[in-house]
């Protein structure tokens, strides 16, 4: 009772992983920047809709909207000011990457000096667990965390096949210059490609707010995972990233059975690693070794 | 006031070594490690248990110390051979955090987060190490070994090797370099010299615990490195200076308050990194035109 | 162009340092974390010893007005000595407030070697007991907190199984030694000991642990934010069980949290409606932070008061007040009346205080059980 119990936690917490580790994948591999900063619109999203139900005692409907809103509005800020400027005159990987972590260093201060640096929960009877067998927990978030990581994929899985756009996006993930060829514009893509990867942090980010709790170094701490994830999956491949978030979260609910918890979060770094040395493309991805 | 401008003085030329050092993996081997904080810590415990359980002086001890760190450095050679860019990134922060996780549980060697205490002063054989002046001596004249050293390989032939790979590795290794064993050697070398600071921190402070090398303390090297300047000798050393002097600068502005201190310091060298990145990517010190290819 | 701008920053950070020592104030430090991951306990102490040194001063307790200067140590080791060394050799202070067991540990032999005293208030290592002459805690360690606990929870609540979650640092394994020894001794077992890393988050699959255990009662020893979130996912994860925590649990992370309702935690015995002094510091703390006050705005007050106190008697005989001579009229007086109770100084620098049982009601805590003295 117990695996199956922990199997069911991983696979809740598995859930936030994938989105946060699809969002980035998505940003990264339709427009090949590698956006760290993508842990700073998880907390906003996670403050603003802990701030919009506990503070302001909005609706949640009007708390996810307003998260929404305003990672969708970070992520455009991230690509036109940030990002566009680099890669105009430089854009080596290494500035991008330096220019992100700045960002998420600024965003998380600013949240910690306007939030607090407590750690706060929204409070929602659907974290309490209920005993539906014997010795078996499961509270009503966790399914509603994998069902609604599931629509989310099966709805970009959609948009990306059969919308103009979402093939604009594909298009630009392969080759970005034949996307201009096509008479599509890669600054327009890839502005949608970052609002909409910033967005998928929202459900994960509002997750977590209602089971974990989040605290101004969430997103650091959530990013960090994702992008092991996304390693793991594969880069490049969004099915890659959403298996790997899965995976993860699995394998560090899974430790507790036979090591001490205090090894837990080394197992994902382990795994992480492993995959590195040994499969650098990870599942799904395109093997990218040394150039 | 002396003892204290003594004291920034010597954090000042220990977190220097480290920037330098970092700094020779990442801009001039182009090698994108976020894990140095590792080195450092494997240095300072290491130096400080062979002082503690062997009797060791300062030099023996600082030689093991380099020793384990060039042998921890190739967990982390070993991605950096085969893959780079965004991989390597990843890999550095798994060692960076799988690295806390053996600091804070590995009890028996590390004191856990209780850290080890009481580390003797540093001896050489004839004197011992006592006031702070003298520390500052001391790190005063290895942060300049070290300096020298990494200049010397700079001007090598294995600098040059190393910068024809951070530029264009496939050339490079179609000219006949041995690419892995040039970047296993360079992590190899960046690491000992940084163990070189965890040893001179270890005796300083004479305690070590697990929050000094934290992922944190990582990104405060990066952060050094970048806005003093990378692929230069001096850069990294006037980040050190700058970013050391950060926070004590900001504890004299009045008016700020004092809860928000520290916020504000990160907030700045965010904001550094973010406004060099978009108009001066060579860093404060360095050149307009970095030619480094792109990736 | 670098050299003239690295030079500037230099010369303007040490052009501060001209300001010159006014003799019309008397000064003492505080070292805290002001900000970062645990600013609010920085703001919660530094919060209860202002209102000590409003108070000093509106008695006019001392000759010249006392002054406290705050430096932050962002609650690491390395800044903690950079501000400790601040303190010392710029501000010249006799006396300085420390937090938090990793930079007490590092600034103790800075405080040592210059002859200044550290006072800590919140850290309840056993090993705050061992940092030197100087260094003093007004806070009863660990152990006797679990000495006092342990025999209520076994003998007058009947709780005989339990099950500990104790964080991987020294305040964590201390308590782990001293379970594993009291619980036996009063007649209960220990039936699970899980350890947990201070950065862990994720408490669902140790929940399940911990009810397959089946215990009686759930010690909790953590800190901070951490504890907090043991807590809220322990109850989500269906453990109904008893829960238990040491002093930390007088945060208001875990006060306010409605999950934490009825969980029981030792703490210091403070009547805050006892004397005039506890009456007149929690009615400024209430009307400044609009909440209850709890033991750590006592601790960080009496530390202040321990110093207005040998202070006084200082100035009273003459003598200047320095570090060396605080630790001799420490050692000379030795029990301070102090919010909590009598304050008995230990040879060690450690103290015992009267000690008291709470449970948690959303406000400040129920007293349960009160006047417990350990030594």
């Amino acid at each position: 009772m117990l695996l199956l119990q922990l199997l069911i936690n991983g696979l809740q917490l598995g859930a936030i992983y994938a989105l946060t580790a699809v969002g980035f994948a998505l940003i990264f591999g339709s427009t090949k920047v590698f956006h760290v900063a993508h842990g700073a619109a998880f907390t906003l999203a996670g403050y603003l809709f802990w701030w919009s139900i506990n503070a302001q005692e909005w609706h949640w409907a009007v708390g996810l909207a307003l998260a929404v809103a305003v990672v969708v509005a970070f992520g455009l800020f991230m690509e036109r000011f940030i990002y566009r400027p680099i890669q105009r005159h430089e854009g080596a990987f290494f500035t991008v990457f330096v220019a992100a972590f700045g960002m998420q260093v600024i965003v998380q201060n600013l949240v910690g000096m306007v939030f607090g640096r407590g750690f706060e929960t929204v409070t929602v009877s659907l974290s309490r667990a209920a005993e539906i067998a014997p010795g078996l927990f499961v509270a009503p978030i966790a399914g509603i965390a994998i069902v609604v990581a599931i629509v989310f994929f099966i709805g970009l899985n959609l948009f990306l096949l059969h919308t103009h756009v979402g093939t604009g996006l594909r298009a630009l993930a392969d080759n970005p210059d034949l996307v201009r060829v096509f008479g599509l514009e890669p600054t327009r893509l890839a502005q949608v490609a970052f609002g909409l990867g910033s967005a998928l942090v929202v459900p994960a980010a509002a997750l977590t707010a209602m089971s974990q709790g989040i605290n101004p170094g969430i997103g650091a701490h959530i990013m960090l995972i994702s992008l092991a994830a996304t390693i793991v999956g594969g880069i490049g491949s969004l099915k890659g990233a959403a298996y790997g978030g899965f995976l993860l979260g699995l394998a560090e609910s899974l430790a507790v059975w036979k090591l001490d918890p205090q090894w837990s979060e080394a197992v994902t770094f382990v795994i992480l690693f492993v995959f590195i040395i040994f499969r650098p493309a990870g599942f799904l991805g395109r093997a990218q070794g040394a150039k | 006031m002396l003892a204290y401008l003594n004291n920034l003085a010597v954090l000042i030329s220990i977190n220097a070594i480290l920037a330098v050092t970092l700094n020779f993996v990442l801009g001039y081997a182009g090698i994108f490690s976020l894990a140095h904080a590792v080195f450092f810590g494997v240095g300072a415990y290491t130096s400080a248990l062979v002082a503690m359980k062997l009797g060791g002086g300062f030099l023996l001890s600082t030689a093991a110390a380099m020793a384990a760190s060039a042998l921890i450095s190739l967990a982390l050679a070993l991605p950096a051979l085969r893959v780079r860019g965004e991989y390597f990134v990843a890999a550095s922060l798994g060692l960076q955090m799988l690295a806390l996780t053996v600091f804070s549980e590995w009890k028996v060697v590390t004191g856990g987060i209780g850290g080890i205490s009481n580390i003797p002063p540093a001896r050489f054989p004839g004197f011992e190490i006592s006031s702070p002046a003298q520390y500052l001596v001391l790190a005063l004249g290895c942060l300049a070994l070290v300096m020298l050293v990494v200049a010397l390989l700079v001007r090598s032939s294995f600098g040059r090797s190393l910068k024809a790979i951070r530029d264009d590795e496939t050339a490079a290794s179609a000219f006949g370099k041995n690419v892995a064993v040039i970047k296993t050697i360079a992590v190899a070398v960046s690491s000992a010299l940084a163990a070189v600071a965890g040893s001179l921190y270890a005796f300083y402070l004479s305690f070590v615990n697990v929050e000094s090398f934290t992922l944190d303390t990582s990104v405060y090297l990066m952060a050094m490195v970048i806005i003093g300047g990378t692929a230069t000798l001096v850069g990294p050393v006037v980040g050190a200076v700058l970013i050391l002097l950060l926070p004590a600068a900001l504890s004299y502005l009045p008016g700020l308050p004092q809860t928000e201190v520290g916020s504000i310091q990160q907030i700045v060298y965010g904001l550094a990194m973010v406004l060099l990145m978009i108009f001066r990517p060579g860093g404060l010190w360095g050149f307009r035109d970095q030619s480094r290819g792109d990736r | 162009m670098k050299i003239k701008r690295l030079l500037v920053s230099v010369a303007a950070a040490s052009a501060f340092a001209a300001l010159p020592a006014t003799g019309q104030d008397i000064r003492i430090g505080a070292n805290l974390p002001m900000s970062g991951p645990n600013a609010e306990y920085g703001e919660l102490f530094s919060s209860a010893a202002a209102i000590a040194i409003e108070h000093a001063n509106a008695d006019k307790m001392l000759s010249k007005k006392l002054v406290m200067v705050i430096e932050d140590s962002q609650a690491t080791p390395q800044q903690g000595v950079v501000a400790m060394n601040k303190l010392v050799s710029v501000e010249k202070v006799p006396y300085v407030l420390s937090a938090f067991t990793g930079v007490s540990k590092a600034i103790a032999p800075v405080g040592d070697k210059a002859k200044v005293v550290s006072v800590n208030g919140g850290g309840i290592g056993p090993d705050l007991a061992e940092l030197g002459d100087y260094f003093w805690n007004v806070i009863p360690l660990v152990n006797l907190e679990v000495q006092a606990l342990t025999p209520y929870l076994v003998k007058e609540r009947g709780l005989k199984k339990f099950a500990l979650l104790y964080v991987d640092d020294p305040a964590g394994e201390a308590i782990k030694k001293e379970l594993d020894i009291h619980v036996p001794k009063n007649g209960g077992t220990m039936v699970s000991s899980q350890q947990v890393p201070r950065a862990s988050q994720q408490f669902a699959g140790i929940a399940a642990k911990v009810r397959e255990a089946q215990p009686d009662v759930v010690f909790i020893a953590s800190f901070g934010t951490q504890q907090a979130q043991i807590v809220k996912q322990l109850r989500d994860n269906g453990v109904k069980q008893q829960l238990v925590g040491y002093s930390a649990f007088s945060s208001p992370t875990i006060t306010k949290l409605p999950e934490a309702k009825g969980a029981l935690f030792p703490s210091q015995d403070v009547n805050w409606d006892g004397d005039a002094i506890s009456k007149r510091l929690a009615r400024d703390w209430k009307a400044k932070k609009n909440k209850e006050p709890n033991a750590y705005v006592a601790n960080y007050y009496n530390a202040v008061m321990v110093f207005v106190k040998l202070a006084q008697a200082l100035e009273k005989s003459g003598h200047p007040i320095t570090g060396e001579n605080l630790l001799r009229q420490r050692k000379a007086v030795g029990t301070f009346d102090m919010v909590g109770g009598k304050m008995r100084f230990l040879p060690n620098g450690t103290v015992s205080m009267p000690l008291a049982i709470y449970e948690i009601d959303g406000g400040a805590g129920k007293l349960v059980k009160g006047n417990l003295i350990v030594e």
